[in-house]
């Protein structure tokens, strides 16, 4: 059974097609990303399944509705909008009381206080939410989506702007909300958050499914077609013969390969012009993978 | 349900808890009330500034004049305070102008040089005395012809003109004697002549306490006309001091993508009628606050038993019917504006209908159970302040109206809830460009 199906749904605002026959399983328990360029429609399908958008065409399943449980839908599934999203003339304390209320859960206060004291905010509870920092507000908006023990929780982009030692609470969190059973869906620019974290990656672009699947299916797909260089001395790689494009990442080089390309020759090459510090050949990072999708120039050679 | 009482609650406490909350309470009577504050406060006070008139009087010989001279000497004398010797009253200064020949024409020159005087401010304003006026001719209707007049560029000020137009009647009368030859002395002609007034006035009634007669009060006169103007401006301000938070509170939440969250666990209808009741119990709060205040002077005062309980009730009921009414326009106002500016040019409408009652006001005041006051009062918009208005003026309305009102009211209300929700939920995710009045249509009825 899946927490959420989505099935050759579309999604158009006047003339501009935000969603464009999508289709989606997201299975219970999972830890599903959701990673694409701004403007591709990762909003708009977070929010037709809140219910907030209806589709144009297709259908959107959430949860299994015919379950025998006293909680209404809206009250199993939890959004986090992007940013803010939060009374900010409100009490830490009292805004969590009202959105477990609002959901449905009426006894939080032994929660909110786990919560809390877990998200080391504990000192700050009885603050309004506007004297808190950029990062602390996070977690409070954070606790108000899964004050209420929700079954499937949308996240978007819930690691922008945090430090390292939040993200990481943050993620430790979310884990421990899928032990619980909880499904996790959200949306992110980071690469590496997405790697380590997601069971399953799905990426849309243009308001199209474009990779769906394991990180590890993902990579499959694209073969080891890439090599990791480090060479002392800086030297003109983009002529290297089998290389068909070259990522500068500043102390590092990347060389996507192409088809049929000889790695000993490339290596072969590469020492005639420098020393080699590093050579390693791998599947594209996930990174590598968005980027020949989504930058433009690749988009022309397609 | 619950959650549509989870959201009045918040929405009630946010309200009430602020700072602005108890700022606004004091400040709003204090606003209203200021004007007619200062208007009493100022009413010994004038300007003491001599002023200076000029009086051309066409009659025959210009036999008036000296009677306006001893009228303004009269006067004059009672200008300063002989107490504390300060002017009290401005002295009136008068010139003669002598007449220029009756053709239309040189009188109509005369009359301008005099209006270029007052222009230049060596004049207050100017009397002008026809050569008619012993006896002025009959107009079509058969009244006399107005030949006397007095010409200012400030026509609001009207000492001067008040004060001669006795003198002048008093020495025309005089005239007129001598001409017909009558001998009979003025005095006894004057009070044969009297005039008789007539005064306005509530009805006598038997105290219920000590059973004795009562004449109608100074209270009963004013009270008629003031509870129901109280009333109803009462009931506009509290509309006001609520609804207008309360739309800024919703572009707030759409700003904040507060509005999303909400949307995430609440049906737009649950979540507007949650606003709307909070609100509601907002603008009863400070409907409490005034009509506790409003009742204690009232009492005071001796004017309570105009304000009987049952109207009271009917008050609060229309109160909370307005608030809900109102402020589901101002819901809708505010889901469909992205900030607070742009709630500017889409809220003239609603503030149009809110202010309609009060042009009415006048001719309903009058009239409360004419065709056009009870036709008005069951226009939905117009509903809560018109029928309290019309009920607090004695006698009354007939009991089914109020009744009829209250139902037309609420199903008006119930269909702007569900509208509101609708732009509610469409507007509050657009974000960008505020909505104009055709696409709120489309949103209301567009699935």
């Amino acid at each position: 059974m899946s927490a959420v199906a989505i099935e050759a749904v579309s999604k158009s605002f006047r003339q501009h097609v935000a969603v464009d026959n999508l289709s989606l399983q997201v299975p219970r328990g999972s830890i599903y990303g959701f990673i694409g360029p701004n403007g591709s429609g990762k909003t708009t399908t977070l929010r037709m399944i809140m219910r907030i958008f209806f589709p144009d065409a297709g259908v959107i399943r959430v949860l299994d509705e015919s379950a025998q449980t006293q909680r209404s839908i809206l009250d199993r599934v939890a959004y986090l909008p992007e940013e803010r999203g939060i009374y900010k003339q409100m009490g830490v304390r009292e805004v969590l009381r009202f959105y477990a209320e609002l959901k449905g859960f009426r006894d939080s206060r032994a929660d909110i206080d786990a919560w809390l004291k877990r998200m080391d905010l504990l000192a700050w509870a009885d603050k309004k939410v506007q004297t808190l920092s950029k990062g602390m507000a996070q977690k409070v908006q954070f606790i108000a989506t899964v004050i209420a023990r929700p079954e499937l929780i949308l996240l978007d982009e819930p690691f922008s702007g945090l430090d390292p030692v939040n993200a990481e609470t943050l993620r430790d969190a979310i884990l421990e909300l899928r032990r619980d059973g909880a499904t996790i869906l959200f949306s992110t620019h980071d690469m590496s958050v997405a790697e380590q974290l997601c069971d399953f990656i799905f990426m849309i672009y243009k308001g199209r499914k474009v990779l769906d699947g394991t990180l590890e299916s993902i990579q499959d797909a694209y073969g080891s077609d890439t090599a990791r260089v480090r060479l002392d001395g800086a030297a003109r790689l983009d002529d290297l013969p089998g290389v068909a494009k070259v990522t500068d990442l500043g102390r590092a080089q990347e060389l996507r390969l192409a088809p049929e390309a000889d790695t000993q020759e490339i290596l072969a090459e590469l020492m005639r012009r420098g020393r080699v510090r590093q050579f390693e050949i791998g599947r594209p990072t996930l990174h590598d993978i968005f980027v020949r999708i989504a930058s433009p120039e690749e988009t022309n050679h397609a | 349900m619950r959650k549509m009482f989870v959201v009045a609650l918040r929405e009630y406490f946010a309200a009430v808890r602020t700072k602005s909350f108890l700022v606004t309470l004091i400040i709003m009577p204090v606003l209203m009330s200021g004007s007619l504050l200062m208007q009493w406060l100022l009413r010994d006070y004038h300007d003491t500034k001599t002023k200076r008139f000029a009086v051309v009087d066409r009659s025959a010989d210009a036999r008036l004049y000296s009677s306006i001279e001893k009228a303004i000497q009269r006067y004059n004398e009672h200008t300063i305070d002989p107490a504390t010797k300060k002017a009290i009253l401005p002295r009136f200064e008068i010139e003669q102008v002598a007449a220029s020949s009756p053709e239309p024409d040189a009188v109509a020159e005369q009359r301008l040089e005099l209006s270029q005087r007052v222009q230049k401010g060596e004049l207050f304003g100017f009397l002008d005395i026809g050569t008619e006026v012993l006896q002025p001719p009959l107009d079509e209707s058969g009244r006399p012809k107005k030949v006397v007049r007095y010409q200012s560029n400030r026509p609001t000020n009207l000492d001067f003109p008040h004060l001669v137009e006795e003198p002048i009647l008093f020495a025309i009368q005089e005239l007129r004697f001598e001409r017909e030859r009558v001998r009979e002395p003025i005095s006894r002609l004057r009070a044969i002549l009297r005039s008789v007034p007539i005064e306005a006035m509530g009805l006598t009634r038997r105290n219920p306490a000590n059973g004795k007669i009562e004449d109608a009060s100074l209270q009963s006169r004013i009270a008629p006309v003031a509870v129901p103007i109280g009333f109803l401006l009462l009931m506009f301000m509290v509309v006001m001091m609520t609804a207008t938070p309360m739309m800024q509170g919703v572009v707030e939440e759409k700003m904040q993508r507060i509005a999303e969250v909400l949307l995430g666990s609440v049906r737009p209808f649950d979540l507007m009628l949650g606003k709307l009741l909070g609100m509601t119990a907002v603008s009863l709060t400070i409907t409490s606050v005034y009509l506790g205040g409003a009742y204690w002077a009232a009492r005071e005062y001796g004017f309570a038993e105009y304000i009987p309980p049952e109207l009271l009730a009917w008050f609060v009921v229309f109160q909370s019917l307005a608030a809900l009414m109102y402020g589901s326009l101002f819901i809708a106002v505010g889901a469909a504006c992205t900030d607070m500016k742009e709630t500017q040019n889409l809220m003239w409408p609603v503030m149009l209908l809110a202010m309609m009652p009060m042009f009415l006001m006048g001719s309903v005041l009058q009239e409360p159970n004419s065709v056009v006051a009870t036709t008005f009062s069951f226009v939905p918009f117009s509903t809560p302040m018109l029928m309290i208005l019309r009920q607090s003026v004695p006698p009354g309305v007939p009991w089914w109206q109020p009744l009829l009102g209250v139902v037309l009211v609420l199903l008006t209300t119930l269909l702007c809830v569900w509208a509101a929700g609708r732009i509610f939920r469409v507007g509050l995710l657009m974000q960008g460009k505020g909505a104009r009045f055709g696409e709120m249509f489309r949103w209301v009825f567009h699935e």
